[in-house]
């Protein structure tokens, strides 16, 4: 009953999106289908596949314990570049306006990855701390 | 080629799963339910329709909502990571061959979640972009991210009718069967860490427009610096407006019907002067308050006995890009905080900031804030 009632909403939000859609024409459409596929296939074809490589290469270096530390820490550390990589990037910003993008990112980024390296390190030395007593 | 491509099987990680899954997709799925909600509420400040009376006050309304739809955005983006780790897997499942109902069904679930991952990606790169003013497309950005705000919240709503006994069952196995795993991170671990970077990332960037986080937002598109002490979203040359604005003739038109007036900047000053404290607000998330001094926009009106209850048509003098004109409804226009601003923290507009006049009215988006103000008309 629930998932009836939330199925048929979803379906009419879908329906009134593709509504607001219907006016924007060829050249349009084709950008907006580029940039939905665009994303799926760059999260499904290049992000996700590299992941699992690396999985497999850390599973080669690492043992079980300091692999759950370092995954952790390549967690926080891969998901957030990620969701900075708008400043990250040499893209955006106006030569005219030194109001926007003002901030020295990659600096930042430096400094918040060996944040994440000084974290991981202890934490897996403190595990091993605890394994030899 | 067939043993190159892996089956779902072949992905042992602990971590991954409905356990995991679920837990992370409950705060994605607030995260999402706030973008909508509030972006919602942002295009409504376009065009107010009839049935919602959308007003001055609180000043600081607009500037929250919009703070919270790109704080909340930028959140999502490390959980909607981790979430799609943790199902990627199922990606290489083999559809079934019989029967067609079997067949259907499936085909019909892929898509929907095709619609959910492509519409739900879109929505934070372009608003990712959006934010730092980079438009590599063919579309409008505003009525782009609307329309896909539709599909997207639409796909999850839909998404979570398929998969709500799933997500009953991640809960209700409760925690047991987790951090005994000898494989590498447990779910725990894995939750746990979406959730840190998730919070960080929101912390990271939040102080373009939470004053108090300011010094920590390292990742913060703008710093809260810019001419005047204030950040500038378009400057005068990007709009085209420096040589009308700067132009030592220039007078501002104000009409209703046909009573009209021309003033010059100096005359503007001589008018009685009001100075309110309101914040500027962005779409793009940022926000900062200012003291802003000049004119209230009704004692301007006054001057030409517009009606009480006049909406004003303001136009810029910019030649580029959208919004040249905004219209200023009657409630704003009533409101003695809603200034034609001449100066700005104390010193006189700076040609980005709008010189020789500009909007300033609480509670406002900044793109519906005109600046370099060419005239004003009541309206009925």
């Amino acid at each position: 009953m629930i998932r009836g009632f939330l199925g048929l909403a979803g379906v009419a939000a879908i329906g009134w999106g593709l509504w607001l859609l219907r006016d924007d024409g060829l050249e349009r459409w084709r950008s907006q289908a580029i940039w939905l596929a665009g994303g799926v296939l760059a999260h499904d074809a290049v992000l996700a596949p590299l992941v699992v490589l690396l999985g497999v290469a850390a599973a080669r270096v690492w043992q079980p314990r300091a692999r759950a530390v370092v995954a952790a820490g390549f967690v926080v550390w891969a998901t957030l570049t990620v969701a900075v990589a708008n400043v990250l990037l040499p893209i955006g910003g106006r030569p005219d306006n030194p109001s926007l993008m003002n901030r020295p990112y990659v600096v930042a980024w430096l400094v918040f990855t060996a944040f994440v390296i000084a974290a991981a390190v202890i934490a897996a030395s403190r595990g091993r701390a605890r394994d030899r007593v | 080629m067939r043993a190159l491509i892996p089956h779902s099987e072949d992905f042992t990680s602990a971590a991954r799963g409905p356990a995991t899954t679920a837990r992370v997709g409950v705060w994605l799925g607030v995260a999402f339910a706030i973008c909508f909600v509030t972006g919602y509420w942002s295009h409504l400040q376009y065009a107010p329709p009839a049935w919602l009376p959308l007003g001055p006050s609180p000043s600081w309304l607009y500037r929250v909502t919009q703070g919270l739809h790109v704080i909340s955005g930028v959140a999502a983006i490390p959980l909607l990571l981790v979430k799609l780790w943790s199902v990627f897997p199922r990606l290489f499942e083999r559809p079934p061959v019989t029967p067609f109902r079997a067949v259907f069904l499936h085909g019909l679930e892929r898509l929907s979640v095709l619609l959910l991952v492509g519409a739900g990606i879109f929505q934070l790169v372009s608003g990712s972009l959006n934010v730092v003013q980079w438009y590599p497309w063919d579309f409008s950005f505003r009525a782009t991210h609307e329309a896909v705000a539709w599909l997207s919240i639409g796909a999850i709503v839909v998404h979570v009718a398929v998969k709500l006994p799933v997500i009953r069952t991640a809960f209700d196995a409760g925690t047991a069967s987790v951090d005994d795993a000898g494989a590498g991170p447990s779910r725990r671990t894995v939750v746990r860490a979406a959730l840190v970077s998730s919070g960080l990332a929101a912390l990271l960037t939040a102080g373009q427009t939470v004053p108090g986080l300011r010094r920590i937002s390292v990742f913060g598109v703008r710093d809260g610096s810019g001419p005047q002490g204030l950040p500038v979203n378009r400057t005068a040359r990007a709009a085209g407006a420096v040589a009308a604005a700067s132009d030592p003739s220039y007078v501002l038109q104000v009409r209703s019907g046909e009573r009209q007036v021309a003033l010059t900047r100096d005359q503007l000053a001589e008018l009685p002067q009001q100075t309110h404290r309101l914040p500027i607000a962005c779409v793009e998330g940022w926000s900062q308050t200012a003291e802003w001094t000049g004119p209230a926009v009704r004692d301007l009106l006054a001057l030409v006995d517009a009606p009480d209850g006049s909406s004003v048509l303001v136009r810029s003098m910019q030649t580029r890009g959208a919004f040249r004109t905004s219209v200023l409804p009657s409630a704003f226009v009533a409101d003695e905080r809603t200034l034609l601003a001449l100066k700005l923290n104390g010193e006189d507009l700076s040609l980005d900031h709008g010189f020789p006049c500009r909007i300033i009215a609480p509670n406002r988006p900044g793109v519906l804030q005109t600046k370099w103000v060419r005239s004003l008309e009541a309206r009925a």
